[in-house]
């Protein structure tokens, strides 16, 4: 089991390989492997989407996957 | 001449009978699964179609009926008759535990009564016994495989003797009913039917998400075919064919699958990529297409009902993923009720220096990976509740230190949801009594059983769930009375 946390100054959801997957600044769980994360439909972030390969993390150091504003 | 006569008639009933026998050889093969004109990810039998009335997504109760002929639809269904006769404190209402189960994994003679419930809910209690449990099966099975009317279907080589038993089950068990009939129910549980293609060696579930890669529309399948391929125990049973219309529906796979079949090289999660490779197998186009699709009995796979559910738990990619309901915070807690009906028969193998006989060995090979495989499947089971159960204490931990040293020293670090995990075991090796116990697993795995060693698994199913340690923790937790 991975431990990510995609980080947004907001609460947004989060989605997980095209699938609602809980909310921003949070531990999430995941299976190891190549993901895509994303925050849904509004456009007002960047990046559009990230592509990353999650390994190697435990419950005390999850992976942070960061989204900003479009106009930070 | 009289004696001619009768020669020349005998030749010629020959004659037909081998024209007759040439003709079936011949026929062609009609599938029992039809194809599906369009893909609707939101159409067809799917964990998500389902309405959940009361059952709440609070408390997650996921069981699991492994094979085992007889043996285990009745130790299934002796589950069954506990779990809804124990009621529960949930939500401020006293409400029977079987109302809040969600999905039943079922393998070969488990997915009788899995089957029968899906269809027929809480009217199993009134019907299955009569319509399976108490029936003798095999003898029906050995009959109709016997009869001389039968002969001429069983020529063809795309009809088995499971078609003639998915026949009979069709018309005596299940009432003529196909999955339509039980997405009209619209109820959970989500009850998924396991058998095993032969081809991959890989679980096949009875499911739309499965039956989309096929282009094949599982509302038009008959139930009984689905019980029939879970229980298309190798050797006495023939596998089911199934015709593949990959490519004929529009069908895109989820986008995991790509990510997941491109980490092939880097090996970063094997397993993730073993699935996407299946779906992918399952789902390609000419020239790979693979026309037709042979199931065998689910215990061939995994005999305890068990990696659907396990992948759920611990995938986010997956059609009823457990884990992104845990990462959306909507289950608490979360039960994992398996009902193992595998047996250990004595043997004085050991009291001889007489080389093993040949079935002996056979039977061996055939059995004893398939036992190891499912001890393996419990213990990820375990593995996972702990990891789970670990995580959860070791942010609390670090947190609590952390703390002690003073405010300036507070991590406060972020966890992941709580969830609380029941894992429990129903099985004969949790008997007590050695005597009991040795009785219990040499029971035969066979579709006809007295009716006094029926009323036993029964009776045993409900005390062993009841006895189980985690079980009783979980009637602590929510004030369950058996």
């Amino acid at each position: 089991m991975e431990h990510v946390i995609v980080t947004f100054p907001t609460d947004r959801l989060v989605y997980v390989d095209g699938e609602e997957n809980g909310s921003t600044n949070e531990v999430l769980r995941v299976e190891a492997g190549t993901h895509v994360f994303e925050l849904g439909n509004l456009a007002n972030y960047r990046p559009a989407s990230r592509t990353v390969t999650v390994q190697d993390t435990t419950v005390l150091e999850p992976l942070k996957i960061a989204f900003y504003r479009k106009d930070e | 001449m009289k004696l001619r006569s009768l020669t020349m008639q005998s030749c010629a009933r020959i004659a037909v009978l081998g024209c007759a026998l040439l003709v079936a050889a011949c026929a062609s093969f009609t599938p029992g699964n039809p194809p599906l004109a369009k893909h609707e990810p939101d159409a067809g039998y799917r964990f998500e179609r389902l309405e959940q009335g009361d059952n709440s997504d609070e408390l997650f109760v996921i069981v699991t009926f492994s094979g085992g002929g007889t043996r285990a639809a009745a130790l299934a269904y002796g589950v069954l008759e506990a779990l809804r006769d124990t009621t529960i404190e949930w939500r401020g209402r006293r409400v029977a535990l079987l109302d809040e189960v969600d999905v039943i994994s079922s393998i070969s003679g488990g997915s009788f009564p899995a089957a029968y419930y899906a269809l027929r809910g809480r009217q199993i209690f009134d019907e299955f016994e009569d319509k399976f449990l108490y029936r003798p099966i095999q003898s029906d099975l050995v009959r109709l495989a016997l009869s001389p009317a039968n002969w001429l279907k069983l020529a063809a080589p795309a009809f088995g003797r499971s078609d003639l038993a998915a026949e009979f089950y069709h018309r005596e068990v299940f009432g003529g009913a196909t999955y339509a009939d039980v997405i009209a129910r619209k109820q959970r549980p989500f009850v998924i039917l396991n058998a095993t293609d032969m081809t991959t060696g890989t679980p096949f579930p009875f499911t739309q998400d499965q039956f989309d890669l096929l282009c094949s529309d599982l509302a038009g399948v008959p139930l009984a075919r689905a019980a029939a391929s879970s229980s298309a125990f190798p050797g006495g049973l023939t596998p089911l064919t199934f015709q593949n219309y990959a490519g004929t529906c529009g069908y895109r796979q989820p986008p995991w699958v790509a990510l997941a079949a491109a980490d092939h090289a880097s090996r970063v999660n094997p397993r993730r990529t073993a699935r996407a490779e299946n779906r992918l197998s399952l789902a390609a186009e000419e020239p790979a297409r693979r026309h037709y699709i042979h199931l065998t009995d689910g215990g061939v796979a995994d005999n305890i009902g068990l990696r659907g559910p396990l992948e759920a738990i611990a995938s986010t990619n997956h059609p009823w993923s457990v884990l992104e309901r845990m990462n959306k915070k909507k289950i608490d807690k979360l039960v994992v009720i398996v009902v193992n009906a595998a047996t250990n028969p004595a043997t004085d193998r050991d009291q001889t220096a007489a080389v093993p006989g040949l079935i002996d060995t056979l039977t061996t090979a055939a059995t004893v990976p398939l036992d190891n495989y499912s001890f393996d499947t419990v213990e990820l089971l375990s593995k996972t509740v702990n990891e789970f159960n670990t995580d959860a204490r070791l942010v609390g931990d670090c947190n609590r230190l952390s703390a002690r040293k003073g405010e300036q020293c507070a991590l406060k670090l972020p966890a992941p949801h709580k969830v609380d995990l029941y894992s429990v075991q129903v099985a004969f090796e949790y008997i007590a009594s050695p005597e009991e116990r040795t009785w219990f697993r040499n029971l035969p795995t066979t579709f006809e059983l007295p009716r006094e060693t029926i009323d036993k698994l029964r009776a045993v199913g409900r005390r062993l769930l009841n006895e189980d340690p985690q079980f009783q923790n979980l009637m602590k937790a929510l004030n369950g009375k058996p």
